[in-house]
């Protein structure tokens, strides 16, 4: 459990919480964490630990029994003016989409909270907008939800949100009702909201989710936390997660089981194929590199300073097979140049294993993340003394302020 | 469903894009015209006017649309054939006394009054289809709150509207459920699972008012609801046809009451 002594730049405060349904049903037994800015968070357990429960509280949509939560260090007061500013502050995402959106046109919904919140007209128009271009949903606006698919349904809930500009995200289950690939769209957009600032809590029982997305997890059981910390922490105690009725992640099981059979133990638990590779090679001191011309190499490209025939010429030049689109931009992008990219979710790791075998891959994204690219890719370089060269066919001026550029040509 | 379809429809045609107030005009233009005209000609001209409008350039499939004028058929026949049997006449065809105060009469006048009324009613309906086939129905709101209409009763029509897809989902499910396990194979089982789907359905509509009224707490409601973005302006690329089709059929109207004053 995170002490609550540590939490300095805590964000999100939850002291010593209980709840007791109407019913007599307890809830929520003496629940205390604190949450940290730009954090991600997921709270993993079972149907009926209390996760929805205690999110609700978040934004004072139930009322704790006892204890209190604090938010930037202030008590939660359930006066209505407070209400409102903590909920247009903590943005709430229900389960089902369509027991949130409420109006009848994907524009009138996302403009729901602006304008209860007294937004002037063009302002509204503004910030919808922005929304809707955050989700990857411009073109929308008028469509009525009803003939939208899971996916889309869940992007404009999350658009409602978006529009009130939240410091906080929470999302109840956000996948659970998404088919595979819609649930990494979704993620990927998660990866992206939190890249741009913003404090991420999600709940879900979807351990392999959890274990890869957050970087704080919450086990949660019967109303109360079992466990909390980072997801190795988290993961570490198998008799907990048995007790919390979840399972290991197949990658925790995979390390395990190797371990058992004789590899070095390298102290930190892989989080992805990624580490896996890393740890197994580690372990056999040496490449399990199947190509002799060394690592691969990785283009990153910026949709703004591209287009269809650059990326086709780039892609016929260097023979390269494997695209990834990182980001709801890109994505669209791709979509609209009739490219099905090859990866959709945490397309940085996917490159890099590609790399590491020899392959060429490129890598479609848009703004910020570009940044994000190449200083993942500089990072995992220097982790591992490795040389995966970076191309980036950015504008030269742009390059200089990248930091970490010098990878590139 | 034929419900699911036509809000579709009316979301997606070709024409959905332009202003409601042009096709607002048509259709209830054309309905004027058709309800005071006294030949069954005018209503005809319109009702194909209209269709051709509707299949081939809003484009909404003419299997569909014909689907949708044979609800009101069995209703119309059955209408149209009493009016021929019961309106007598000076030129009688037809004569049969089923009592001493029953008489069925084929006539002349009947025919020809059963006539105007069938190409009314055609015409009538026709314009109405025009209306829900090609304007959404978010955008008959918009025009409801441009024109005063009060807006508690806007929201309420709102919240109908999006909530009647969500109920309607639902109430789909629990049918196919019970069709699953034979609910409906004999009268008397159909009759108690209809009370049940009526029962379980009232009950999520419960659940979903609720459910609303946490969302829009969420999301910091405060008495209002946002309107619809601005359509496209009334263009006249669009507007001058509509008018000069009214025009048309408003000139032929006079021709004819000329006709018959004579």
């Amino acid at each position: 459990m995170t002490p609550l002594e540590d939490a300095t730049d805590a964000i999100l405060v939850a002291d010593n919480l209980s709840f007791t349904y109407p019913g007599g049903q307890t809830a929520l037994n003496g629940v205390s964490f604190s949450i940290r800015r730009n954090a991600k968070i997921a709270l993993v357990g079972a149907n009926g630990a209390g996760k929805s429960t205690l999110l609700l509280m978040f934004n004072g949509m139930l009322r704790p029994v006892s204890g209190e939560i604090r938010y930037h260090g202030e008590k939660l007061t359930y006066t209505r003016t407070n209400l409102r500013e903590i909920r247009r502050r903590i943005g709430f995402v229900f389960q089902d989409p369509d027991r949130q959106i409420i109006a009848p046109t994907v524009w009138q919904d996302v403009a729901f909270g602006p304008v209860n919140l007294d937004m002037p007209s063009d302002q509204v128009n503004q910030v919808v907008l922005t929304a809707l271009h955050q989700v990857g949903l411009e073109g929308f606006e008028r469509r009525p939800p009803h003939l939208l698919s899971g996916g889309e349904k869940k992007r404009v809930a999350i658009a409602g949100i978006l529009a009130m500009d939240p410091e906080v995200l929470i999302l109840d289950e956000p996948t659970s009702t998404l088919d595979p690939a819609g649930s990494e769209d979704i993620m990927d957009l998660l990866e992206e909201l939190h890249h741009q600032g913003k404090t991420i809590i999600i709940s879900t029982h979807d351990v392999e989710l959890a274990y890869s997305w957050a970087d704080t997890i919450i086990l949660m059981e019967r109303g109360e936390i079992i466990a909390s910390g980072t997801p190795e922490q988290a993961f570490a105690d198998k008799e907990l997660v048995r007790r919390a009725r979840l399972r290991n992640p197949v990658i925790v099981e995979l390390y395990t089981e190797l371990i058992r059979r004789g590899m070095h133990d390298n102290l930190q638990m892989p989080r992805s194929v990624l580490d896996m590779i890393r740890i197994i090679e580690c372990d056999r001191h040496g490449g399990m590199q199947l190509n002799i011309h060394g690592c691969g190499k990785i283009h990153v490209l910026d949709i703004a300073h591209t287009n269809q025939a650059t990326l086709e010429s780039i892609l016929e030049k260097y023979q390269i097979r494997t695209l990834g689109a990182m980001g709801s931009r890109a994505k669209i992008c791709a979509r609209q140049w009739g490219i099905i990219p090859d990866y959709t979710y945490a397309v940085i790791d996917k490159c890099i294993l590609h790399a590491m075998n020899g392959r060429a891959s490129l890598i479609l994204t848009s703004g910020g993340m570009v940044v994000r690219a190449l200083e993942r890719i500089r990072e995992f370089n220097k982790e591992n003394n490795r040389s995966i060269e970076v191309i980036t066919e950015i504008k030269s001026h742009m390059a200089e302020t990248i930091p970490g550029n010098q990878a590139g040509d | 469903m034929i419900q699911h379809l036509l809000d579709e429809h009316a979301q997606t045609n070709a024409i959905c894009h332009i202003n409601p107030i042009t096709k607002l005009t048509l259709g209830i233009g054309t309905l004027i015209i058709t309800l005071i005209s006294p030949s069954p000609v005018i209503p005809i001209l319109s009702a194909i006017f209209l269709s051709g409008t509707i299949i081939f350039i809003a484009k909404i499939p003419g299997h569909f649309f014909f689907k949708l004028l044979l609800i009101p058929a069995g209703f119309t026949i059955i209408s149209v054939t009493t009016i021929i049997l019961l309106t007598g006449g000076d030129t009688i065809l037809w004569q049969m006394p089923l009592t001493s105060w029953l008489i069925l009469t084929i006539s002349i006048e009947g025919i020809e009054k059963s006539i105007q009324i069938l190409a009314r009613v055609l015409g009538g309906t026709i314009s109405l289809l025009f209306i829900s086939l090609t304007i959404p129905f978010t955008d008959i709101i918009q025009i409801m709150n441009r024109i005063k209409v009060p807006q508690e009763l806007t929201d309420l029509m709102t919240i109908l509207y999006r909530n009647i897809f969500v109920l309607l989902s639902q109430a789909t499910q629990i049918h196919a459920a019970q069709v699953m396990r034979l609910g409906y194979s004999h009268p008397k089982e159909a009759t108690e699972s209809f009370a049940m789907l009526c029962g379980s359905l009232f009950i999520s509509s419960w659940n979903a008012g609720d459910d609303l009224i946490r969302a829009m707490d969420c999301r910091c409601y405060n008495g209002k609801f946002a309107p619809l973005t601005q359509v496209n302006p009334v263009h006249w690329r669009s507007m001058i046809p509509v008018i000069l089709v009214l025009a048309f059929l408003a000139s032929s109207l006079f021709i004819i009451k000329g006709g018959i004053t004579q």
